[in-house]
């Protein structure tokens, strides 16, 4: 690949720069959620990108990673790190559940069908309040600075174990995308009875995409709730706030593509929180306004990502100069 | 007893369910799109009807009808602009468009609307008249008639009139309707503004017993599209019957949990509905 | 005596009130080449897509190398040997030649041995010169036989192929054919649906006519052309009653 040394130079980057700044300040609070959201993008990158399942509910294993783990910490003491092994089970198991009556489903129908599910679990978590703390949130209890405990006084910390699990799944999605695996879920994409009549199980094959999908997801969640502290049902199941800027990461980017979910997450996120700097103080909405017509821009101009955009204008530069 | 009050009061809501969700079926009947932000156009159906009665002193039912026309006119020109430029896209770009552009409505009318609750006040708000042992509260019976009303002009606008029955064509053969001379764009457009324009009107005829701020369109949308695909996407029937029943469900389910678990009876219909048989309950595979 | 490749007895298919396949039975005991022919709508299709797994057969039996296979999934039912081509060519658009291929052989190997296996069969059906293609950019006989090779892929033992030689000039249909009957002196079973009748007539060890979803004749093809149901089924009574 002749990307390596670019790619080299990016992770050197991004292992040394947090040294330079703040261990608590704003811009490496930004970068850290940039790096969550990228690695959330990649998870999602699986069955959007792979399998091309377009989900809008992906928040629903997020929330479920949060709250699972959450609730073993205050009620067992467990160690986060055991609660993501527990989350990944649960978003594992819920995907897998939820890949029944979603099976044959696509495009228009698997989003709603998505949606629901992930409504649901809102509904649920907050009305729940005994066992989930209702509309009100869970808080994570308070630790001293202890990696066993995934907890830190400082943000510099969860960046690097963000770092490492942004690696750790963009590392899955490629190799997914070259194992027999990837190239059955794009033939699914393409034609399942094509891909069936040649011996392509599609069911198995888009549910083992779903699962893992969705295992990775969850375990982000786990890192979410000890990163913020504290979550409600809307935070972390949010239609708008999770699902969807998941999905609007990576089309950004470029849907399917390893770096895509990266690129979209360092676009978007630091965009977003400019945008929330200068212009929530002047209106409620406004940020979320600029977010909704950033999307429709997207989707108009060029719904494969800016990286086919960047070439598409570079190709054609190239072509008007004389040579 | 309650139950038959229950059942009573769940048909006349749902009529006006069926109403909105006729206008989300159509969509998709006509267009193949879901247009996920359907509850906002019902939302500001709402808005235009509320300031009709605040500084027009029109009476909500007939503030309906205006909001019909603004909507269908919004929505005309939003489909024509926006729409039209990803009708031959993969879904993946119909789905995001349409979720973009809900952002962008409901951030819109918090910006120029504030969040602010606000509601009507009509001189029959709180009347109900009895028949028999059951109560039919004024506001509910008035909006089930307009929605009755409303349904028998859709009927002789698609059965009747030349437009509505190349709109019928458009959706079942666009290519064959477009041989035919049919503008295929132009029924399109149509369709698209009737169809948020009816749930527009819908919003507007039960804003005498609702409150209506930027982010009501996010209640309605279970409704509407439970509703919507108990009856089978894009078919009108089944969105009225699919329409009544989800007043039932609603209504009952309100009966029997508490409020916030309400809705999840209804998302519980939605997923099985989908997974059971994605074309709906009523009529044929699409 | 050796169990037939593949065998149907009394397969019937309604889609509602139509009656697409109605008791359908044959064998095809050895390899060889069968041709299948009949008018349009006369259920060709149908029973390709029956065979497969993409619809289930509503009455009847069919077995391939012996064992049962209505209500398998086609998945199921490629892996046991019977896969076919479609009739408006399923390409992976997006995906080049040689992944299309690939996909087909990653049924019976590993990501790598796929690769070689892929390529074999591209060379077998002549066209490994354009693996590195995207499948998008081909022309309509290009991906009727790159649909070939990744059936082939799959290492079926009965291949059923619908109409791959629509569109194609005389030098490659000859190109076609040839490859046909290698694969038959290989040991395959095939059965092929085609209008031309002439390939059909000179390929064809033996062949079933079908109208109306039944079957109407089965012989060698030189019984075939004299038969009188088959003639009034593809030219009309009057002609039949000339002939």
């Amino acid at each position: 690949m002749k990307y390596w040394p670019y790619l080299l130079a990016a992770l050197a980057v991004a292992v040394l720069l947090p040294l330079w700044l703040a261990p608590s300040g704003y811009l490496i609070r930004v970068l850290t959620l940039a790096l969550l959201f990228a690695a959330l993008g990649q998870a999602w990158n699986i069955v959007g990108g792979l399998a091309n399942q377009i989900s809008l509910g992906h928040a629903a294993f997020f929330g479920l990673g949060a709250y699972t783990s959450t609730l073993l910490l205050i009620n067992f003491g467990l160690s986060p790190w055991i609660g993501m092994l527990a989350a990944a089970g649960i978003g594992a198991l819920a995907a897998f559940v939820l890949s029944f009556p979603t099976m044959r489903l696509s495009g228009h129908y698997f989003a709603l069908a998505t949606l629901a599910f992930s409504e649901v679990l809102r509904v649920l978590a907050s009305s729940w309040g005994s066992v989930t703390g209702g509309p009100a949130g869970l808080s994570v209890p308070f630790s001293p600075d202890s990696l066993l405990m995934l907890q830190f006084k400082s943000t510099r910390p969860y960046y690097y174990i963000i770092l490492a699990a942004l690696l750790i799944v963009t590392a899955i999605f490629v190799a997914i995308r070259r194992s027999a695996l990837g190239y059955r879920l794009r033939a699914v994409k393409e034609s399942i009875s094509a891909a069936e009549v040649i011996g392509v199980d599609t069911a198995r094959v888009k549910v083992i995409a779903s699962v893992i999908s969705a295992a990775l997801t969850a375990a982000l969640g786990v890192i979410y709730a000890q990163l913020t502290y504290f979550f409600d049902p809307d935070s972390v199941f949010g239609i708008i706030s999770i699902s969807i800027r998941i999905a609007l990461i990576t089309i950004l980017g470029g849907v399917g593509t390893a770096i895509g979910p990266i690129i979209g997450s360092f676009l978007i996120v630091p965009l977003e929180e400019l945008a929330n700097l200068l212009l929530s103080s002047r209106a409620a909405g406004l940020s979320q306004l600029f977010f909704g017509i950033l999307l429709i821009a997207i989707i108009l101009v060029q719904p494969r990502g800016v990286l086919v955009l960047i070439r598409n204008i570079v190709t054609r530069a190239r072509r008007r100069k004389p040579s | 007893m309650a139950f038959i009050q229950a059942v009573l009061d769940g048909l006349m809501i749902g009529g006006v369910y069926a109403v909105i969700s006729i206008g989300l079926t159509l969509v998709f009947g006509v267009m193949g799109i879901v247009n996920f932000a359907q509850a906002e156009f019902l939302m500001l159906g709402m808005f235009v009807a509320y300031f009709a009665w605040a500084y027009l002193g029109l009476d909500p039912l007939i503030g309906s009808i205006l909001s019909f026309i603004v909507i269908f006119c919004i929505g005309f020109l939003v489909q024509r602009t926006l729409i039209q430029r990803v009708m031959k896209a993969p879904p993946v770009a119909q789905i995001f468009l349409t979720v973009g552009l809900l952002i962008v409505i409901e951030n819109l009318a918090l910006l120029a609307f504030g969040s602010s609750f606000r509601s009507v006040s009509t001189s029959y708000q709180t009347s109900s008249l009895r028949i028999g042992p059951l109560f039919v509260s004024v506001p509910y019976l008035a909006a089930f008639c307009m929605a009755v009303l409303s349904g028998f002009a859709l009927w002789l606008f698609t059965d009747r009139s030349w437009y509505g029955q190349a709109m019928r064509a458009t959706a079942q053969n666009p290519l064959a309707a477009r041989l035919m001379g049919i503008d295929v764009e132009r029924m399109q457009q149509i369709a698209f503004g009737l169809g948020v324009g009816l749930t527009a009107f819908g919003g507007a005829i039960v804003l005498p017993y609702f409150t209506v701020n930027p982010t009501v369109g996010s209640q309605f949308v279970v409704l509407m599209f439970t509703a919507v695909v108990l009856g089978g996407l894009g078919n009108v029937v089944g969105a009225v019957i699919g329409g009544l029943a989800v007043g039932v469900i609603q209504s009952l389910s309100a009966l029997l949990f508490p409020i916030q678990l309400q809705n999840l009876v209804l998302f519980l219909v939605f997923i099985g509905v989908l997974a059971l048989r994605p074309t709906g309950l009523v009529g044929s595979s699409r | 005596m050796s169990t037939p490749l593949l065998e149907l007895s009394g397969v019937s298919k309604n889609f509602g009130g139509l009656r697409a396949l109605s008791d359908v039975s044959f064998r095809l005991d050895r390899p060889g080449i069968i041709g299948l022919i009949g008018p349009n709508g006369s259920g060709k299709s149908t029973l390709f897509n029956t065979l497969v797994g993409l619809h289930r057969a509503d009455k009847g039996t069919i077995l391939l190398s012996g064992t049962p296979i209505v209500g398998r999934k086609p998945h199921q039912i490629a892996a046991m040997g019977m896969t076919k081509t479609f009739q408006n060519v399923a390409l992976f658009m997006d995906m080049t030649v040689i992944d299309n291929v690939v996909v087909g052989a990653l049924l019976r190997n590993n990501v790598k041995e796929a690769h070689q296996w892929a390529m074999h069969c591209l060379e077998r059906v002549g066209l490994a010169a354009i693996a590195g293609k995207t499948a998008g950019e081909l022309s309509f006989p290009e991906r009727a036989r790159i649909e070939v090779a990744r059936c082939l892929a799959t290492r079926p033992t009965v291949l059923l192929l619908d109409e791959v030689m629509a569109a194609l000039n005389s030098v490659e249909m000859e190109g076609i054919m040839a490859l046909l009957r290698s694969l038959r002196d290989d040991g395959l079973g095939i059965i092929i649906v085609e209008h031309h009748m002439h390939a059909v007539m000179t390929l064809s060890e033996r062949i079933i006519v079908l109208n109306f979803g039944k079957k109407i004749a089965e012989g060698s093809p030189q019984e075939i052309s004299r038969h009188p149901d088959v003639v009034r089924a593809y030219l009309g009574r009057e002609y039949a009653a000339g002939a």
